[in-house]
């Protein structure tokens, strides 16, 4: 298996999983109470937890070296 | 004032936890029958990685205490007013969705494919370079590209069936109700299939469990099974929302 998401053990894509529902899911309010929902910031948390997922996983395999 | 971040709607209640997101104050906002449950928020802090899972601890104590519709993270409201306006404007469909989920909760299924999908042309193209030339066959370059092409298209509709086939496995093993379950297939290029399944709360370990067997004896994909959360994939009701 090859591939960024195959390197992470299913704790972490239990991780990206969940952050993918809170992100993309849930209900959604509209109308003139709602100020915004989700955007540029939330697309960039969205790839910052993938990023830090990675890492973990760099990180533990570096230690292991 | 400062806006408010939204967590998630209940039926009004007489009482709850008190603290938000980094401790600042959780408000109860009451709009006819429902009340919905929002941090207090300072404009001037940006929300992080963390904020993300600490929305999703107040959902599931939200949850655990009675019916909960959690809401999309990152919706903000102006003030407590305009809440409350878009709470009663809703009311009808707020309530249908809570009464729908209440005592629910939700299985994540994800598949990865054992080899991700790779294209025919196997050498990539670095960026700011320019696309290869076809190799001429025996049909010429236009048609070595067009074949290509097919080569790759088949090759995506093959793994859509695929998903598709392992998604009504799936759903004809686990799922009582077919309305209980949403996916998706080929989300991406490593992922076969993301699929939700709707149980009982008191169900929904078992649930799990079964899952757990059901992906183990699956051929050709890793699988991961996640929750039970919140039913966050069910809030709206089926054909309105992403997968089905």
């Amino acid at each position: 298996m090859s591939g960024p998401l195959a390197a992470l053990p299913d704790e972490e894509l239990t991780l990206l999983d969940l952050a993918d529902r809170l992100l993309n899911r849930g209900v959604v309010i509209t109308g003139e109470a709602t100020i915004s929902v989700a955007g540029v910031d939330l697309v960039y948390l969205g790839l910052n937890l993938i990023l830090a997922a990675v890492e973990t996983i760099e990180q533990r395999d570096a230690r292991r070296r | 004032m400062r806006p408010l971040l939204a967590h998630a709607i209940t039926r009004r209640a007489a009482s709850g936890p008190d603290s938000g997101l980094r401790g600042q104050p959780l408000e109860q906002i009451a709009g006819g029958e429902l009340a919905l449950w929002a941090t207090r928020w300072d404009a001037e802090a940006s929300l992080a990685r963390d904020d993300a899972f600490a929305h999703h601890d107040l959902v599931v104590v939200l949850c655990d205490a009675g019916a909960c519709l959690p809401i999309r993270f990152g919706t903000w409201l102006a003030d407590e007013a305009a809440a409350r306006r878009s709470l009663e404007a809703e009311q009808d469909r707020f309530t249908s969705a809570i009464d729908r989920l209440e005592d629910r909760r939700e299985v994540a299924v994800t598949l990865l494919w054992h080899e991700p999908e790779t294209a025919p042309s196997a050498k990539p193209v670095a960026a700011g370079e320019p696309a290869p030339e076809p190799t001429a066959g025996a049909g010429g370059p236009g048609r070595a590209f067009l074949e290509g092409r097919r080569t790759t298209y088949v090759g995506t509709a093959e793994r859509r069936r695929e998903a598709e086939a392992l998604a009504n496995r799936l759903a004809a093993e686990l799922a009582t109700d077919q309305g209980d379950v949403r996916h998706e297939t080929c989300p991406s290029s490593e992922v076969a299939l993301s699929m939700s399944l709707l149980a009982r709360k008191d169900e929904a370990d078992a649930l799990k469990a079964r899952a757990i067997t059901a992906v183990a004896a699956l051929s050709g994909v890793r699988g991961v099974v996640s929750g039970p959360w919140p039913p966050y994939t069910f809030t709206e009701e089926l054909g309105s929302g992403r997968g089905g």
